[in-house]
């Protein structure tokens, strides 16, 4: 049996929003952690990680590990009823096929209960594997979404490069080629140190990706004002947007072959 | 040894990998060498699964009979390729503009993105079951529910596998792999896997086995019956476990055109033959099981029951009784002419009054436009194929077991007389009777039923034969021309093409622009709006020339029957060319529109040989004329 109570609803409402259209239906993995998804997109270019640990919760109680599967989106549909203040109890007891969800206001004196139903996902689980990545950008959510908007208008891939000296975001299209280059140190944000970019470097890297995911991933935009961009070659990029200390969204994307564009 | 690990299911890449070898030839020799050496391995490892290789391979899902075919829009492809590689609709679009072909749009898009992790391989066993459920969903969301099918297959393929899959989606694999290659590939195979030692078959065996397998395959069209008896009894025995079957159409014997009685008369000299009235409606093969179910295919053995449930209903009744009042025929496959009737007057009705009977979901009770059929010839009675009986025991079968009924059921009428005279006044009298014309058969000498063959053992002569050309040609519209003055608003002409099997190619034959009703100009330009693409396929053979270049290019979708005065070579029309000249084509000269043949797909219009065929008739004739 699972009940998690979580005293800030918008916190799930925009974790939901910002993986919902990649992942439509998947399972919801509960242990004494805490809750944790992982699925790839249709199209399996794309992997989505999220966890919530148990400390997010308050109370926070899973005797026996279960999977809860369901559709993403009916769920946000679900949640979107609630105001951001509002607490959300998620519960489900064992081997039924259905999860209630409680949307109480914060002043008591309204509440809320729905039910979902679940369904059986045959997911395969992938391992990732941890790796040791050549380079790291943390940097401004925020700039990274409206970096990712403004080339999308160009072309429908991006190509990142990181060197000691910075990050370069650059795209080719048919109507022309663009790129925003972000100094090591440089903030974007004068009041804010704290998203200040960084790159740490073993080794420069150079790597394309399908612009569509990239923007699609900043939907997680609002969980966090820093972003972290792991690359090494040739392997699949990791974007990762933490959540407080309670979490995280980690969206992994294949890179694109061939011609840059 | 075959390519994938023993013991394993056959891959779906092993397949690709022999298209792939396949479309870079045009010899048909190398074709039918590839087949028969993937066929070999398949029977000799996994023989369970040939049934799918040789489906995929024509591209089908069963028994053509059946229907279940594929042929999805550019849309629903467009959008499963846009979701299974992470692109825009629009940046496909723009490929597809560049590329002209949707497989080669999907390689492309997923060659370039990769994936999360190594997906894992299609079988054969699984492109399969996937693409017959895919054909089989209906219903409410049924884009969305195909779509995420297609994804399903898409994700799995690596290197080529993704352009046969979307042309597999699409119901066109372009490869110049023809039906009539898979038979004899197969044939071949199962041979060269018999082989006890590991020689290899002669080559008289060869031909031999493969004439066996195509004459089977002709009275029985159905590849999982044909791979069963093959896998089971071996081909040499294939005509004793394998035979007509009720309920199994059978593709209809087809006859010669020809010009003038004398051409007939000088086919058939010092033979037997017999003339039969061709009637003018549309060709019905009856069948009756011996579990007593009914059934009506057309000629390319599509199931006619949902349009003619009234004759459906009536052919318990057909036989003959005998003295207890039983039928005498209990099972039987007719070959017959289905015409439209008109019961107060008790005449035939013109071919265009029966076009105008809905196509499905007609009950008994509200037909308008009654038919009768004409027999003419009886197949299959009482558990014996009959097809290599001579025509004579074959009519008097017929005859002594059926029984006519006034405007329902009939055999056709015939005469014997043997002199020109007699033939013209018969020809004559089946125009009175609303007849197209005669069918001229031979009764005893080579007087088999030839299933799928247009044999010159039997000659057509319709009455407008005997002057112009000799038959009809049946062109598929790929172009439009804007129409001007009283045509503003719709199409003013067409473009037309005939088909190329050699190359599944349609190549510009001639424009048309009379003989149309007002009425058919305006369904034809709304019809064909929805089949409009923005440039000529990939598989267009044409001349861009400013007398040809259409306004608007259409999809191969709607089949014209034109008639024409004769046939010229041409340097712009493209239609057979290579066939009589290596540089021009064929062209028709002063077209005209005689009526919409929807009961035909484009890949059955008249062929690039038919035209040559034509051409080379015409001109013998015209010489025969200078002699005289």
């Amino acid at each position: 049996m699972l009940e998690a109570r979580l005293a800030q609803a918008s916190v799930l409402k925009r974790t939901l929003d910002a993986i919902k259209d990649l992942v439509s239906d998947a399972n919801l993995d509960c242990d004494d952690n805490g809750l944790k998804l992982q699925s790839m997109d249709q199209a399996h270019v794309a992997l989505v990680a999220l966890a919530l640990r148990s400390n997010a919760f308050e109370p926070y109680r899973c005797d026996r590990n279960i999977n809860l599967g369901m559709s993403l989106g009916s769920l946000s549909k679900i949640i979107k009823c609630a105001g951001n203040d509002d607490v959300v109890t998620l519960k489900a007891e064992d081997n039924k096929d259905k999860i209630h969800i409680m949307l109480e206001a914060p002043n008591n004196d309204r509440l809320s209960e729905y039910s979902l139903k679940l369904m059986d996902i045959d997911a395969e689980h992938y391992g990732i594997p941890e790796t040791e990545y050549d380079a790291t950008v943390r940097m401004s959510s925020v700039e990274f979404q409206r970096i990712c908007r403004d080339l999308l208008v160009l072309s429908e891939s991006m190509t990142i490069e990181t060197t000691k000296e910075g990050v370069r975001f650059s795209a080719d299209g048919d109507i022309g080629a663009g790129s925003v280059t972000l100094k090591q140190g440089g903030s974007v944000d004068a009041e804010n140190k704290e998203t200040a970019t960084q790159v740490e470097l073993n080794e420069p890297v150079t790597l394309t990706f399908s612009l569509k995911y990239l923007a699609n991933f900043t939907k997680a935009t609002p969980l966090s004002d820093v972003v972290y961009l792991s690359m090494s070659s040739d392997q699949p990029l990791l974007v990762e947007y933490r959540i407080e200390d309670i979490g995280y969204i980690r969206y992994y994307l294949a890179p694109k072959i061939g011609d840059a564009n | 040894m075959p390519s994938w690990p023993i013991g394993k299911d056959v891959p779906y890449s092993a397949l690709c990998e022999v298209f792939d070898e396949v479309s870079e030839t045009r010899s048909r020799l190398l074709i039918l060498k590839y087949m028969t050496r993937f066929f070999v391995d398949i029977i000799r490892h996994n023989p369970q699964e040939l049934v799918y290789a040789v489906y995929l391979s024509l591209n089908r899902l069963g028994p053509e009979y059946e229907g279940k075919e594929l042929g999805l829009g550019e849309s629903i492809l467009l959008k499963a390729i846009a979701q299974s590689t992470g692109r825009e609709v629009k940046m496909l679009k723009a490929d597809l503009q560049r590329l002209g072909d949707l497989g080669e749009v999907a390689v492309l898009s997923r060659g370039k993105q990769r994936t999360m992790f190594k997906p894992k391989p299609l079988t054969l066993r699984h492109v399969f079951k996937t693409l017959s459920e895919l054909a089989s969903i209906t219903g409410s969301s049924s884009q969305a529910k195909k779509v995420d099918k297609i994804n399903s297959l898409l994700v799995g393929c690596t290197d080529n596998q993704a352009k046969y899959l979307i042309r597999s989606c699409a119901g066109k694999l372009r490869i110049g792999l023809a039906e009539q290659t898979i038979l004899p590939s197969l044939a071949q195979a199962f041979t060269i896997a018999e082989q006890k030692n590991n020689k290899l078959p002669s080559e008289e065996k060869l031909v031999r086995h493969i004439e066996i397998v195509k004459q089977v395959f002709s009275e029985l069209p159905n590849y999982d019956r044909l791979i069963e008896a093959m896998l089971t009894h071996g081909v040499a025995n294939l005509a004793e476990h394998c035979e007509l079957t009720p309920g199994i159409p059978l593709k209809p014997m087809l006859a010669h055109p020809t010009k003038s009685l004398t051409e007939v008369l000088d086919r058939f000299e010092n033979m037997m033959f017999t003339c039969e009235y061709k009637y003018d409606g549309e060709r019905a093969q009856i069948h009756r099981t011996p579990a007593g179910q009914s059934f009506v295919y057309s000629r390319n053995s599509e199931n006619l029951s949902q349009k003619y449930p009234d004759i459906l209903s009536r052919i318990a009744s057909f036989s003959a009784k005998d003295a207890d009042g039983n039928p005498k025929a209990k099972s039987f496959v007719l070959d017959c002419e289905a015409v439209a009737w008109d019961r107060q007057a008790g005449k035939i009705l013109p071919f265009q009054v029966l076009s105008t009977r809905k196509r499905k979901n007609t009950t008994d009770e509200e037909i308008a436009v009654q038919v009768c059929v004409f027999a003419f010839d009886l197949l299959y009675l009482n558990g014996e194929a009959l097809t290599r009986k001579t025509l004579r025991e074959r009519r008097a079968l017929l005859y002594e077991h059926f029984e006519a009924q006034d405007g329902r059921f009939a055999f056709a009428v015939h005469s014997e007389g043997s002199n020109v005279n007699d033939i013209q006044e018969f020809l004559d009298a089946s125009i009175v009777d609303a007849c197209e014309g005669l069918m001229v058969k031979t009764l005893d000498r080579d007087a088999s039923y030839e299933p799928s063959r247009r044999s010159r053992n039997w000659l057509k002569v319709k009455k407008d034969y005997l002057s112009g050309v000799g038959d009809s040609l049946d062109l598929v519209v790929i172009g439009g021309y804007i129409g001007k003055g009283k045509r503003t608003g719709w199409y003013g002409g067409y473009l037309l093409a005939c088909y190329d099997e050699e190359s599944e190619a349609y190549q510009a034959i001639c424009k048309v622009g009379t003989g149309f009703s007002e009425e058919n100009l305006k369904l034809f330009s709304e019809t064909l709006q929805s089949h409009i693409i923005s440039g000529p396929r990939s598989y267009y053979e044409w001349t861009d020339h400013p007398l040809v270049r259409p306004d608007v290019w259409f999809e191969p979708k709607l089949v014209f029957e034109i008639k024409a005065a004769d046939l010229s070579l041409s340097p712009v029309h493209k239609a057979a060319y290579g066939h009589i000249d290596s540089e021009k084509g064929i062209s028709l000269r002063f077209p005209r529109f005689l009526r919409l043949r929807d009961d035909k797909a484009p890949e059955q219009a008249t062929n690039a040989t038919q035209v040559a065929d034509l051409f080379r008739a015409q001109n013998r004739h015209g010489d025969d004329k200078d002699k005289d």
